[in-house]
């Protein structure tokens, strides 16, 4: 997340008046920035991982775990030494490993027990770079914990095991129930202070008209009361008016309940971003990796826990989408529509609803029929010159209400910024991000690959980033389609979710990847067809002859082994044999194959269950453990020993049957 | 005579390359899938136009061959090509343009030159280009073992083993190509680290890559790696097997029937299509790399066979 420039934020009330005035002024901002950049040609592949930490402290006498809210202490502290990197007076660089890398940048979270860490300079596709993003993730952890207590430790679990339990969590302790959350489980210190993140919880609660709400599926051990009733849930609290939410239903049985946005963006993600050659690239970039997003997702998976209880699903995914739900009733189709323009069928933080790519391999077919679009809003994009794919892509984000909107930025418009369209832009979370050039940068097209989980330790986080690297290299090499109808990546995302999905799933994937054979007298070899015209099938559409198949046929549920390491039957090829195939045909130094070798290595043995997910790592360390009653409760005392184990597991990475080992290794020794 | 055979990019000509199998393996599917594949494809009707609604041939003989070979002045083109396509999409400098050539076993050293001239000028008409980054040659009959700690290479047979003295003198060939503007760089294929020593004197250019196929990646002889350290040589991986295209699978890609392309007899001496021995001479690989962006935009094979009257004594 970037940080915005201070202002006076407007509350909800305030804001809604607003709301048209921002989507426009966005919208304008948005095609004249389109205008400008959408010639912009031949940009190099430059791209950048942000690595999600939590802040733990560890507490050895009481044998306690809890977030650490020194987000600010530690994101001053690294900013000076970054200045002083910068102006080269600082000589503390002492590592050597790391001599021409740009030290890495920090930024701030949505928690304040967060951090976020990036590359000092993005990486470019020579073999060497790949080599260096493990090290520079372990430096980055190096870094962030030099400016720590000596009891703080940054860990990527994707959730902290206890958040919003009844105990002392946090550090320095708060109680829960401020104005801005209303949760009866966190206290509003949870979330970064800045005047931002704030106002966006406080304006999700108010425009939804109540408090977020999730319900996370117990997961039934042998002692797991049954029903289970979450016995953490305070019926009787009347500070606010929100506190109505459980006497009115809100927390379900059989389902552990939580009412605050921290719950949900308080997670830790594996995000990264690419920079394509052009406009076109990026399109075909954003549509090739749609459905690869619920696959990674539930190949990373890592999220069993919540609010100290196991629950049933592997995946944090759906609860921050429902820790950032701000829609309405009425739009979510539990009141008839009076005041709200539509009815609303996902979430702001949603798998993706649009393909935008001017592929002729785009059928009509895989386009979803019950897009809500703001056709005003489509038909201005249009009418500035942008063609009817991308344009409903924009409406249809922009049906949208800007949530966290300053006073300040309303009195003039200026085309030359993008604050207003960044403010829809950047506030729809969903699983892809098309992300045009920003204003005044060299920056190009950029496509952003969201789904994955933030993974243990740092060999895993480096092996996932670069496979989805690797996989949008042999996506641009072979002119991959991974096409199915988006509405079956919307359900991909669905199953991802359920316990052990990596294994006990099939999902719908294309069965052919490869392009048609190009007719004898084709034009360009290299997707040069793809620029030769603004027209594409999905929008103006003469079938391409031979005549195609009913899009039923083009797919089919598949388990994530076939997926990911291809079929016996070699009807789909495999993820991992496209990127081998695709590391055949370019010059690979031994050293960097080897690098890459382990890497793959990995992906392919957790696609085919040899090694565990982390969430399975983490179920099963719970259920080992000696104070575990077989209740589904994460104690205190267990989550102490989990944070410890993770945060051994980050230096020893399960070698020689440390911890962790069935996760990274598969064998002891 | 002269048949060349050809994939086109095979980056662009669906379910390309990508088999099944251990990444390491060694292996000739590559070229031989392809291969077939080009036939077939060559062998349709055109299917840019508007008509062609029953769309399959099942059952339909295929068309004659003249249909889509090409007799040039010395050669059959198998399919035709036609060299006035663009070869690239962007500019010359934007590419690094790798070439790999095979020489076989068991066809003469003295051949190599006029080989490797053929080889590379039809590379550079089907790319449109003046010259190759980096041409790395592989001789027939080396094998590197990377599990063999003692360093022998072993040869296949003494008989067909390329030795040492042909290679020295097929590298001058290399070098003056390379100090005529047209190769960039020169590589060698398996060597280990005993063979570099005892080459690398007897070059003027000194090879700045050796390719060597692992079976287990992480097994590397740690003299090889040190001494390619030294020189300077960057050590490459591949996966090509260096008996790239034996006599009997010509046949079979060429020969009558179901599987082939029915341009050769089934044997030498059957009325079944064009008579005599095959003898293919090399192959060559070409890959074109986009260098800022890791994409392999062009990548494809020819292969040059010698067929009946043609094929001369081995001397």
């Amino acid at each position: 997340m970037g940080l915005l420039a201070l202002g006076t934020a407007l509350e909800w009330p305030e804001a809604k008046k607003k709301a048209p005035q921002v989507r426009q002024w966005g919208i304008e901002q948005l095609l004249a920035n389109w205008n400008r950049a959408k010639g912009k040609e031949r940009d190099a592949l430059l791209w950048g991982d942000e690595v999600e930490y939590l802040v733990v402290a560890l507490d050895d006498g009481e044998r306690k775990s809890r977030l650490s809210l020194a987000q600010a202490d530690i994101l001053k502290s690294l900013a000076r030494d970054e200045a002083l990197w910068k102006t080269g007076s600082c000589n503390n660089n002492n590592n050597s490993e790391h001599d021409g890398e740009d030290p890495p940048h920090f930024h701030p979270e949505f928690g304040r027990f967060m951090l976020e860490a990036t590359p000092g300079r993005p990486w470019g596709i020579g073999f060497k770079d790949l080599l260096k993003v493990e090290s520079n993730m372990k430096w980055r952890r190096e870094v962030a914990k030099a400016h720590m207590a000596s009891n703080e430790f940054p860990i990527t679990l994707t959730t902290f095991p206890r958040l919003g339990t009844k105990d002392d969590y946090i550090q320095p302790y708060y109680p829960p129930s401020g104005p801005a959350l209303r949760s009866q489980f966190v206290p509003d210190e949870i979330a970064n202070p800045h005047i931002r993140f704030p106002t966006l919880a406080a304006n999700i609660r108010s425009r939804r008209g109540r408090k977020v709400e999730l319900n996370v599926p117990i997961f039934k051990d042998a002692n797991t009361p049954r029903p289970f009733k979450d016995p953490t849930v305070n019926y009787d609290l009347h500070k606010w008016p929100e506190d109505d939410d459980v006497r009115n239903g809100a927390a379900k049985d059989d389902h552990v309940y939580m009412d605050a946005m921290a719950f949900g963006m308080g997670s830790c993600c594996l995000q990264i971003t690419f920079q394509a050659k052009n406009m076109t690239e990026g399109r075909r970039l954003y549509d090739q990796l749609s459905p690869l997003g619920p696959i990674l997702l539930a190949l990373t998976a890592a999220t069993p826990i919540y609010k100290g209880f196991l629950v049933d699903t592997d995946v944090r995914w759906n609860q921050i989408g429902g820790a950032v739900d701000d829609r309405t009733r009425e739009e979510l189709g539990e009141a008839p529509l009076k005041n709200d323009r539509w009815r609303i069928p996902k979430s702001r933080y949603a798998s993706n609803s649009t393909y935008i790519s001017q592929d002729p391999r785009l059928r009509k077919e895989y386009l979803d029929p019950d897009l809500v679009v703001d056709e005003g809003i489509k038909k201005r994009l249009m009418d500035g010159g942008m063609d009817e794919l991308l344009a409903t892509h924009f409406a249809h984000l922009f049906i949208r209400d800007p949530l966290v909107i300053f006073s300040e930025d309303l009195e003039e418009l200026d085309v030359n910024k993008a604050d207003h369209f960044e403010n829809l832009q950047s506030t729809n979370w969903q699983h892809m991000r098309f992300k045009p050039p920003p204003p005044e940068s060299d920056i190009g097209w950029r496509v952003e690959f969201r789904s994955m989980e933030i993974q243990i330790t740092d060999f895993e986080n480096a092996a996932f980033s670069i496979f989805i690297v690797l996989i949008t290299r042999a996506i641009l090499s072979f002119d991959l389609s991974f096409y199915i109808p988006i509405s079956r990546t919307t359900e991909n995302m669905e199953t991802a979710h359920a316990r052990n999905a990596v294994l006990d799933q099939k999902f719908y994937f294309r069965k052919d990847p490869f392009p048609r054979r190009a007719p004898k007298n084709a034009p360009l070899p290299n997707g040069a067809s793809a620029f030769s015209s603004a027209t594409s099938s999905a929008v103006n559409t003469p079938p391409p002859s031979p005549p195609l198949g009913p899009v039923e046929s083009e797919y089919e549920l598949m388990t994530i082994a076939d997926i990911v390491n291809g079929c016996s039957d070699g009807s789909f090829p495999g993820l991992i044999p496209l990127v081998e195939s695709y590391l055949n045909s370019v010059n690979v130094d031994v050293e960097t194959r080897c690098f890459l070798a382990t890497y793959l290595d990995l992906i392919r043995k957790r696609a085919d269950g040899t090694l565990w997910t982390g969430a399975r790592w983490i179920r099963e360390f719970v259920a080992k453990h000696p104070s575990y009653k077989h209740d589904s409760v994460v104690s205190e005392e267990i989550c102490y020993d989990l944070v410890k184990a993770v945060e051994e597991m980050t230096g020893k990475e399960g070698q020689q049957g440390s911890v962790g080992w069935e996760m990274l290794r598969g064998r002891k020794t | 005579m002269k048949l060349i055979l050809s994939t086109s990019n095979i980056m662009k000509g669906g379910r390309p390359s990508v088999i099944r199998q251990p990444p390491t393996q060694k292996s000739n599917i590559e070229l031989i899938n392809s291969l077939h594949s080009n036939f077939l494809a060559s062998q349709q009707p055109d299917t840019n136009g508007e008509s062609n609604t029953n769309g399959s041939t099942n059952g339909s003989h295929p068309p004659p061959s003249t249909a889509w070979t090409l007799q040039g002045d010395d050669a059959l083109y198998i399919p035709a090509i036609d060299f006035s396509q663009p070869g690239l999409a962007e500019e010359r400098d934007q590419y690094d343009i790798t070439v790999k050539l095979f020489y076989l076993p068991g066809i003469p050293v003295s051949r190599r030159c006029a080989h490797t001239r053929e080889a590379i000028d039809l590379v550079l008409k089907e790319l449109h280009v003046e010259s190759i980054d980096l041409l790395i040659v592989s001789f027939p009959g080396i094998l590197f073992d990377a599990d063999d700690d003692s360093e022998e290479e072993e040869s296949s047979s003494d008989q067909e083993a390329d030795d040492f003295d042909s290679m020295v003198q097929t590298w001058r060939v290399l070098e003056s190509l390379q100090e005529k503007g047209m190769i960039a760089q020169l590589g060698v294929a398996e060597f280990g680290s005993e063979r570099l020593t005892r080459f690398l004197p007897h070059t003027k250019v000194k090879p700045s890559v050796d390719q060597i196929n692992l079976k287990d990646c992480c097994v590397v002889p740690k003299s090889l790696i040190l001494y390619a350290k030294q020189e300077h040589i960057q050590l490459l991986t591949h996966n090509d097997c260096n008996d790239i295209l034996p006599v009997g699978t010509t046949r079979e890609l060429l020969g009558p029937a179901d599987k082939g392309a029915g341009i050769l007899a089934s044997s030498p001496d059957e009325k079944d299509g064009i008579q005599g021995d095959v003898e293919p001479q090399w192959v060559v690989k070409y890959t074109a790399v986009v260098k800022d962006r890791g994409v392999v935009e062009n990548k494809g094979y020819f292969a040059l066979a010698d067929v009946g009257t043609c094929v001369k004594g081995r001397s």
